[in-house]
């Protein structure tokens, strides 16, 4: 299950922070989301060691913590998607397919004229948008 | 016993699996990292704690498992951090054969600390949950003194002495009694020691990797865990360091509930400004969820509170009545613990890059960039707050580096406090306002009219608030032009409104503008005549008139500045002019005209440099005049700007009144005022055959020969080329050394006495003057010397002294010639009347020298003599070749040419077009008035 989901800025700003559980201290998962940037920024700064591709905008795990799993995704606008999840066992193309649809939605909701560049994202389409494609994680 | 189960009972069973799987582990990981397998090594670790993990036991008594669980991610830190296998780093790294893929951090010590640390907090909470309901908390430490760990591994056993001096006996304990032992051992550890050693552990080695935000949160954790231990100066120390980051990149929630921890700090602490300057900081962040449970769904809250705008309001609230009380409630002792006295007002400064930025943002603008001195000038204040709730402030002072201009901005509905700033000088300006209240995320606008005395710059450099009698704001006064977003408030959505209504002022406001001198009323005239010229102190009065203002403390400053730029001073002609680097440089400043030497020279500055002269002016009452003379030297032709500046008081004694400056510049060409050039001539009709002149010598291509010992003719000429009338003094050859003087002889030619000593030269007229040299060294290079002419300006005095203008003559070749062919002719020659012409060729060597002429016909002259033939002249002798010629046209004709070749030199030598030319008169009539016309 996709517990927290969050969009960060080229300045390493939320733009977005959503959780979608009950069970756990939110807060801890902004200290998680926040913490995934080091190895973000250790991946792209030190591409080769980490053995990822340099054109490929999936980070894949980024770190495991005790109850959950980050995920990461780069655009090329340096915007950072992060995906908190409490499944231990995640398929690898389940994560693309959700950072594909999640990029989408984020494209379309910063295309909209009156969203300012480098700003909040308070769009309520874009979280619904989020929220389906969260709630239809890992059925197919 | 057979039958009887050795099997322990559930918990003790668990225990004592997890101890040998625990021992195990740590063989396998300590040999593997011994041998520098470092992805087996983690991938163990992994497989160990996936194995385990699950394995919880009973839920009553968890904590165990959470102790274990912590020990086994310590270990295995130790392990990594002392094992050499991490020091070779993870190069050889590959993701896809692993079988769990690795991440980066999970390969550094500080991760398993870290986790460490989480799960022995995992266990303390247990415990501390199992404590608090366990009644029996109090029976268990009696029978658990007993207890002892046994030799097999994992398993325990009480230690029952049986009767007197029997021996001792192992007896197996219930579960029971082996969970009382295990709380009872739990309860003497300090686990929050524990847990702060291996975060702080974790920091340091994060910080080592410069993974900030892993740092950050260990240190966050760390504060945590000093803040449950009532240690507030601790935890004060690392939840700095964590909300430092916060701020950095604006994550407001986390930055929000560390900022709540530390505010709990600084009151546990009671230091007041602190809490202050947290509760505000609290305030203004841009916290704008409106639902109380805010966008964290969160139970647990930190001691700030939810998140959320109505934490915001609350905790604006609770700082505002506790600083804005009136000062009869002083005295009591507010809910928060704080005392404030009378005597300590609090004050808080807002400097450009503090977190208080939001709470108040002052920018001002000025109307106009340039102001007349005592005129009133507009600024305008704008105020922004982003405090939740709107405040009223009492009065505000504006401060400027002026500090006469400071004023005051009153609000009217407030009482009048009685303590006086000490920033503003009574009797400065007050304005009043109805009210003064901050909404917001509005900017508070009030523009007001100022003037200044000073002139200068006037630059507002804070803004104070006074809210209540003891609290101060000051905020740093910004420009609009160069305002910068707030960094927290950055990446909201919301509503940007401009600091002041006119959008250009918004957009090129500045906090700071000039404030212009007083208008000078002191006349400084530079009277140059004409342009200058090279070589002669070129004077230029100045004259200082007073018309309206006495000049005090006079100060006249002269600067020369090269008008194409790069300076009087030319760096590729330094090394030969080194001495006189400066091509235009001030000799001199000529004191006062009607001013007394023995008094100027008392209190007066008079530095003068090359490019640069100060002087000072005496006093001048109004109407005066004073006026001195500047000499400036030009060593090339150059166009030179002068600037002349005078600074001065007009009144003399007042200390605080400014310099009054006045600035004037002349542009000044500096001009050659001579050209000067010279030409040799050699003897009429007489040439000599020079051999370098047929086959020059690769280094003397452009210089003359002349002939040994024999008189040649240097005309020197002299252009004026200035527009200025000289006067030339006189003319001459130096040589320049000794050398010079025995290899040649130099006298002033064209006879003696008749020479001019001196001549009027208007502008473009040229003089000449003939010399005539004998060289008497043979040389390839023979120096001359120079010209040296002493000139002075038509109509100056006499008593001036000349200049000497120095002109450097070219050097020449002296060689003998070995041939000379000497043409004779009559000086004229009458139309039909034959006349003789005779060509000596004369050979000058102790060698017989062969030589083949040849004669070309000429139209206008009938010739007899042979035409070509080839000659031997013996040594220092001559051959004469004679020729009858009978003219047949009038005027200047061309004689027959001669062609004279040398056969030892194989060179060939004509006599020059000039000299071989005879004027034909008409009749011998002519030719007696010709005569006696040159008698």
């Amino acid at each position: 299950m996709i517990v927290c989901v969050a969009v960060v800025g080229h300045q390493n700003n939320p733009l977005y922070i959503q959780s979608f559980t009950d069970a756990d201290d939110a807060l801890k998962l902004h200290h998680i989301v926040h913490c995934s940037l080091d190895v973000i920024e250790e991946r792209v700064n030190n591409p080769k060691r980490s053995g990822t591709t340099l054109n490929e905008a999936f980070l894949g795990l980024l770190y495991p913590t005790v109850n959950y799993k980050v995920y990461g995704y780069l655009t090329n606008t340096k915007v950072k998607f992060i995906l908190v999840t409490t499944d231990l066992d995640v398929r690898d193309t389940d994560v693309r397919s959700f950072f594909r649809k999640f990029h989408a939605a984020y494209v379309d909701a910063v295309s909209n004229p009156f969203h300012v560049p480098g700003k909040k994202i308070t769009s309520r389409t874009f979280a619904q948008t989020v929220s389906n494609i969260v709630g239809s994680y890992g059925l197919n | 016993m057979i039958g009887t189960s050795t099997r322990l009972p559930a918990i003790q069973r668990l225990v004592e699996i997890k101890t040998i799987a625990e021992l195990l582990h740590f063989k396998i990981s300590t040999l593997l990292l011994h041998g520098g397998k470092l992805i087996e090594a983690v991938t163990w670790f992994h497989q160990h704690k996936a194995s385990y993990e699950k394995v919880v036991g009973s839920t009553e008594f968890i904590f165990l498992h959470w102790d274990w669980m912590s020990r086994q991610f310590l270990v295995f830190a130790e392990l990594l951090e002392t094992s050499s296998a991490t020091a070779q780093g993870f190069s050889s790294l590959n993701q896809g054969t692993a079988e769990i893929s690795l991440t980066e951090f999970e390969f550094y010590p500080a991760y398993y600390y870290q986790l460490a640390a989480q799960y022995l907090k995992d266990k303390k909470c247990a415990l501390e949950l199992l404590l608090s309901m366990s009644e029996t908390a109090q029976e268990i430490n009696s029978c658990s003194e007993s207890i002892t760990p046994s030799g097999y591994v994992g398993q325990f056993a009480q230690l029952l002495e049986k009767g007197e001096g029997e021996a001792l006996t192992f007896h197996s304990i219930t579960d029971e009694e082996y969970t009382r032992y295990t709380i009872s051992e739990a309860k003497r550890f300090q686990d929050s020691f524990e847990i702060i050693a291996w975060l702080k552990r974790s920091y340091e080695s994060f910080t080592n990797l410069k993974a900030g935000r892993m740092a950050a949160r260990c240190a966050f954790e760390v504060g945590r865990e000093y803040f449950d231990l009532a240690d507030p100066n601790n935890a004060k120390k690392y939840f700095d360091i964590a909300a430092n980051f916060y701020r950095q990149e604006g994550w407001v929630t986390l930055l929000w509930e560390v900022l709540g921890y530390l505010r709990e700090c600084s009151r546990n602490l009671g230091a007041l400004k602190d809490f202050v300057e947290l509760s505000l900081e609290m305030v203004v962040l841009p916290v704008t969820s409106y639902d109380d449970s805010g966008n964290l769904k969160n139970k647990n809250y930190g001691p700030g509170g939810p998140a959320t705008f109505s934490g915001r309001e609350s905790i604006h609230q609770e700082i505002f009545t506790l600083l804005c009380r009136e000062a009869e409630l002083l005295s009591s002792i507010g809910g928060n613990g704080f005392k404030l006295a009378t005597d300590s007002p609090l004050h808080l400064e807002i400097d450009l890059v503090s977190p208080l930025r939001p709470v108040l943002l002052a920018s001002v603008a000025f109307h106009e960039q340039i102001i007349k001195p005592h005129a009133m000038c507009s600024i305008t204040l704008s105020l922004l707050s982003h405090l939740p709730l709107p405040v009223e402030i009492d009065h505000l002072e504006v401060q400027f580096n002026q500090s006469m201009c400071n004023f005051v901005i009153r609000n009217s509905q407030r009482p009048l406090w009685a303590t006086s700033s000490n920033t503003v000088q009574s009797g400065s300006q007050v304005e009043n306002e109805p009210s003064l209240v901050l909404v917001p995320n509005n900017w508070l606008r009030l523009t007001y009219a100022i003037n200044s005395e000073q002139s200068g710059k006037l630059e507002c450099l804070s803004v104070l608030a006074k809210l209540g009698p003891l609290f101060t704001i000051s905020s740093r006064a910004e420009s609009p032009a160069a305002m910068e977003d707030l960094s927290v408030w950055k990446h909201e959505n919301r509503v940007e409104s401009l600091p002041t209504k006119d959008p250009v002022l918004a957009v090129f406001g500045q906090k700071a503008t000039q404030v212009d001198e007083l208008e000078p009323q002191v006349d400084v005239s530079l009277g140059a005549s004409g342009p200058a010229l090279v070589g002669e102190d070129f004077t230029l009065p100045i004259v200082v008139t007073s018309k309206g203002h006495a000049v005090y403390n006079g100060e006249l400053k002269i600067n020369l500045v090269d008008v194409g730029g790069g300076g009087l001073f030319s760096p590729r002609e330094t090394e030969p002019f080194s001495l006189e680097s400066h091509h235009v440089e001030i000799c001199g400043i000529d004191g006062a005209e009607g001013n007394d030497e023995s008094e100027s020279e008392t209190g007066n500055i008079k530095k003068i440099q090359q490019s640069f002269g100060l002087v000072s002016v005496p006093d001048l009452k109004e109407g005066e005049s004073w006026s001195c003379k500047l000499e400036i030297k030009w060593h090339r032709p150059k166009p030179v700007m002068l600037f002349v500046s005078l600074g001065y008081l007009p009144h003399g004694s007042e200390d605080n009144t400014q310099k009054v400056h006045i600035h004037k510049s002349l542009q000044i060409e500096g001009k050659m005022p001579l050209l000067i050039s010279s030409q040799f001539m050699l003897p009429y009709r007489r040439d000599h055959l020079l051999l370098n002149k047929i086959k020059p010598a690769p280094d003397s291509e452009d210089m003359s020969s002349l002939p040994l010992n024999e008189k040649s003719v240097l005309v020197v000429r002299a252009k004026n080329c200035s527009e200025i009338a000289l006067k030339l003094v006189s003319m001459s050859i130096e040589l320049d050394d000794k050398q010079g003087e025995t290899s040649c002889l130099i006298h002033q030619g064209g006879g003696c006495g008749d020479s001019p000593s001196s001549a009027n030269l208007a502008p473009g007229e040229e003089f000449k003057k003939v010399f005539t040299v004998i060289p008497i060294t043979r040389t390839s290079k023979l120096d001359l010397g120079s010209v040296h002419l002493k000139w002075r300006r038509q109509g100056s005095n006499i008593t001036e002294a000349c200049v000497l203008t120095k002109h450097k003559l070219p050097e020449v070749i002296v060689e003998a010639s070995p041939l000379v062919m000497n043409l004779s002719c009559p000086p004229y020659a009458i139309l039909g009347e034959p006349f003789t012409c005779a060509v000596r060729i004369c050979n000058q060597t102790q060698l017989l020298q062969e030589a083949k002429f040849a004669l070309a016909d000429a139209q206008s002259f009938v010739l007899s003599g042979s035409h070509s033939n080839t000659i031997s002249v013996l040594p220092k002798s001559e051959h004469v070749l004679s020729y009858k010629l009978v003219p047949l046209t009038c005027g200047e004709q061309q004689l027959p040419k001669i062609t004279l070749t040398s056969a030892r030199y194989s060179a060939e030598f004509q006599p020059s077009a000039v000299a071989s030319s005879v004027f034909v008169l008409p009749s011998a009539s002519h030719a007696k008035k010709t005569n006696s016309t040159v008698k």
